[in-house]
């Protein structure tokens, strides 16, 4: 790591950062948008998160040769990566974020164009065709000095990174978690704890750090209450009117996926547990009137947030819950500083992708009961297999056993080709009704 | 023992039960160890392509899942394997690892159904050990349906697992050097039957048909056929037609799973585990680009191959993903590739025929 690029680096973080989202908030505050009539006021904490989220993405410009640059599935063991200071780039918050901005065909094109098939996950073709085309909202992304997957959410980003190996001829680590068709036996954790412990010699010599346990514990300990917070921000979601919808959380998600186990995502955390219990205290709801409660289940779909947002607030109907933003709050309880290999081990096996579709059906009873909802909107997700494969038994048996109505919509995560917008129009439609009774 | 043409699968299966007692298993693709179940008199009977007309399966799974799990679960849920004693799901990718959910608990099947874990590569000490393991937990969850498995009797069929690799690795030794006189459709036809037939008569089919095929093979071009099955086996016989030589393959229902390698271990499981260790690359077990490219050229190079067919199956996805890097390579090294994407069962599109013809013309 060069000296110069570790002062340029921190004196970005420092001063550089700073001074950009000042410039840019000012720029926000010109081109403030009309509010829309159904909802309540918005988050104050909405303006802090992109800062961060900012000033992450800005700070990858300056990140290679400072520090080791990783690049992480999103349901990857990074604790360990931060013991050794690396910086994490998350391709998939990436693809969210491109998803988002509308740039999802075109990015996806560019990996087309290359042979990727258009079945494949959007959120890969996404960033191959961002490394063909080096287009990207956040400007050039860094050059990884190291890859880092676990199958823990999908076989799909194991297939994706192989492909990263292949263009950016840098090492892969792949954190292994058998699927939990039955319980999870000691065997499985003892092979997980092996295979945290096998990777330690790698990653000195990517980073050319050595490992530190106590160091490597408090950054359990921060990922644990980063965690534990953001469980508690999704349990306020319970109150009626809930202070959020579970588009607010699907943007405030960025900090637990991309900034596990930095002081910066707990510390955001506090901050907007602290906004919505006061919002809660004062009944104040995210729409304003929240006549009906949803569920919602799989990924966001990230180009039509804003429109199905406002769409369901017309009808009075808020998501309080989901099981994707729930995901990172779930086996959080698992991590434990004392044991932290074997904690990780099974914080990052029990993930809700990484089990039996009973698990998902149990989580959903649950989430049912406790945030009373009404109906659940299923998104079947052409991207995401693991997501979406036995969502239509689901849906039939939510409905035998809790008499719970649902929708399928039928779409992608980002690549819009894929969304009929006739056809959910008309499912929708079909669904408020099925909700009013 | 059969010698030319065995039973028509659903008669061989029955004939298993009545005469030899043997339970019958449905076992999804891919990787598992056989020999296990061999050796617990179980008769593995695979379920890669069932000649179904899709009716009940839309009820439980999105059109963009690859159609071998969804002809697969087509045929659970029309009564096919009700039957059975038993289903078996390797996991090979994230559909079949959420179609054994959905058969264990959303389908009213009420048979035993088991999930075999096989560890993914980067290979490491730990994944050794832990495979280790999955064979000996397996052994014990199917004891408490079969009995007690004899030692024994395993290590015998380890053996008779080898013994069917070596003849098998004879076999696409002579098909690769063009001393096989036979065509695409007939090799593939004899090869699939493993499928389902038990090693003590797979064995001799295969002696046989070696036996009678050595010979030359017609001069025509070679090429390696990659993906996941052959099927639509209608591109066997539209090669053969052309005059084109499938010299060798890397299929995961063939040559990815059926080569392994023999071992000296003198333990079976450690004999089970060095061989699976020691099997060619292959997507579902997460091989590097690599390793897979590495592969291919080494079959390449000692059949001759002008070119590799990329056969895959739509939505498969650990296949997809490898392809463009796979093909710009070979393209570098004046290799001819060719992409197919087809549903199974569903025959070639005149387009693909064109397609196909205009590759022959090119490598011929």
């Amino acid at each position: 790591m060069s000296l110069f690029k570790n002062l340029r680096y921190r004196f970005m973080k420092e001063l550089g950062a700073p001074a950009l989202m000042g410039v840019s908030r000012a720029a926000k505050r010109r081109s403030r948008r009309r509010p829309n009539p159904n909802f309540g006021p918005p988050l104050k904490c909405t303006g802090r998160l992109k800062e961060i989220m900012g000033r992450h993405y800005f700070l990858s410009h300056y990140a290679k040769g400072a520090k080791p640059v990783a690049w992480v599935t999103s349901g990857a063991p990074v604790e360990l990566l931060r013991a050794f200071d690396f910086y994490t780039f998350y391709p998939e918050n990436h693809g969210a974020l491109c998803g988002a901005q509308k740039l999802g065909p075109e990015l996806c094109a560019a990996a087309e164009e290359r042979g990727y098939h258009q079945d494949l996950c959007s959120y890969a073709r996404i960033d191959l065709g961002t490394f063909f085309s080096g287009r990207s909202p956040v400007g050039k992304l860094p050059k990884p000095d190291l890859l880092f997957a676990s199958n823990n959410i999908c076989q799909t980003v194991v297939y994706w990174y192989r492909a990263l190996v292949h263009y950016w001829k840098v090492p892969l680590i792949v954190f292994d978690t058998p699927y939990n068709f039955e319980e999870m036996t000691d065997t499985e954790v003892s092979y997980m704890v092996r295979q945290l412990e096998e990777m330690i010699p790698v990653l000195e010599q990517v980073s050319r750090r050595r490992f530190n346990h106590r160091r490597f514990q408090d950054i359990v300990r921060l990922a644990l209450d980063a965690s534990l917070t953001w469980g508690e921000v999704l349990t306020t979601m319970r109150a009626r009117p809930s202070p959020m919808t579970i588009f607010d959380a699907f943007g405030h998600l960025a900090p637990i996926v991309s900034l596990r186990g930095l002081p910066v995502a707990w510390d955001y955390y506090r901050i907007l547990l602290d906004e919505l219990k006061e919002r809660v205290e004062g009944g104040v709801g995210a729409i304003k009137n929240e006549r009906k409660r949803l569920m919602w289940d799989n990924i966001a779909i990230w180009y039509k947030m804003r429109d199905l947002s406002n769409l369901f607030a017309e009808h009075g109907m808020n998501f309080v819950t989901a099981t994707y933003t729930n995901a990172w709050a779930e086996t959080a309880a698992y991590l434990d500083e004392a044991r932290p290999f074997e904690s990780m081990a099974k914080a990052y096996s029990l993930v809700i992708l990484n089990n039996s579709l009973n698990h998902r059906l149990r989580l959903m009873e649950r989430l049912v009961g406790e945030y009373e909802v009404d109906g659940l909107v299923i998104h079947s997700a052409r991207s995401c297999k693991p997501y979406s494969v036995g969502q239509y038994d689901l849906k039939r048996l939510l409905m035998e056993r809790l008499g719970v109505p649902s929708v399928v919509i039928e779409a992608d995560i980002t690549d819009f080709r894929a969304y009929s917008e006739e056809q959910v129009r008309t499912r929708l439609e079909a669904f408020f009704e099925a909700v009013e009774g | 023992m059969l010698q030319d043409s065995p039973l028509p699968r659903k008669a061989y299966i029955w004939q298993q039960r009545q005469t030899y007692g043997r339970r019958l298993f449905g076992v999804f693709p891919a990787q598992y160890p056989r020999e296990i179940l061999w050796a617990m008199n179980v008769l593995p009977v695979e379920i890669w392509d069932p000649p179904l007309e899709v009716s009940c399966v839309g009820a439980h799974l999105q059109p963009y899942i690859c159609s071998v799990v969804r002809l697969g679960l087509e045929l659970i849920l029309q009564g096919e394997c009700d039957d059975l004693d038993g289903l078996l799901f390797p996991h090979t990718c994230d559909s079949i690892q959420n179609l054994a959910s959905i058969v264990h608990d959303y389908v009213g099947l009420k048979k035993p159904s088991y999930f075999f874990y096989h560890p993914k590569a980067p290979y490491r000490d730990s994944s050794r050990e832990y495979y280790l393991e999955q064979l000996r937990g397996l052994v014990s969850r199917l004891e408490r349906q079969l009995g007690p498995l004899d030692p024994s009797e395993l290590k015998l069929r380890v053996n008779q697992g080898q013994k069917v690799a070596t003849v098998l690795e004879e076999l696409y030794a002579l098909h690769a050097r063009g001393e096989l006189c036979a065509s695409n459709t007939e090799f593939y036809k004899v090869l699939r039957h493993g499928e389902y037939l038990h090693p003590d008569d797979f064995l001799p089919l295969l002696e046989g048909f070696m036996a009678r095929s050595r010979g030359l093979a017609s001069s025509g071009p070679a090429v390696i056929l990659s993906g996941v099955l052959p099927n639509p086996p209608e591109i066997l016989t539209l090669l053969d037609r052309l005059g084109v030589r499938v010299a060798d393959d890397d299929l995961l229902s063939c040559s990815r799973r059926l080569l392994a390698p023999s071992s000296s271990a003198e333990d079976p499981f450690e004999a089970l585990v060095e061989r699976y260790f020691a099997m060619p690359p292959c997507t579902t077990k997460d091989s590097s680009v690599s390793e897979r490219l590495d592969y291919l050229l080494q079959k390449v190079e000692r059949s001759g191959a002008r070119g590799v067919v990329f056969y895959l199956v739509k939505f498969c996805e650990p296949e997809l993903f490898d392809v463009p890097q796979l093909t710009e390579e070979f393209r570098k090294r004046g290799l001819a590739a060719l992409v197919i994407d087809s549903e199974v069962n569903q025959g070639l599109s005149g387009q693909l025929v064109t397609r196909a013809e205009a590759f022959v013309e090119m490598i011929s």
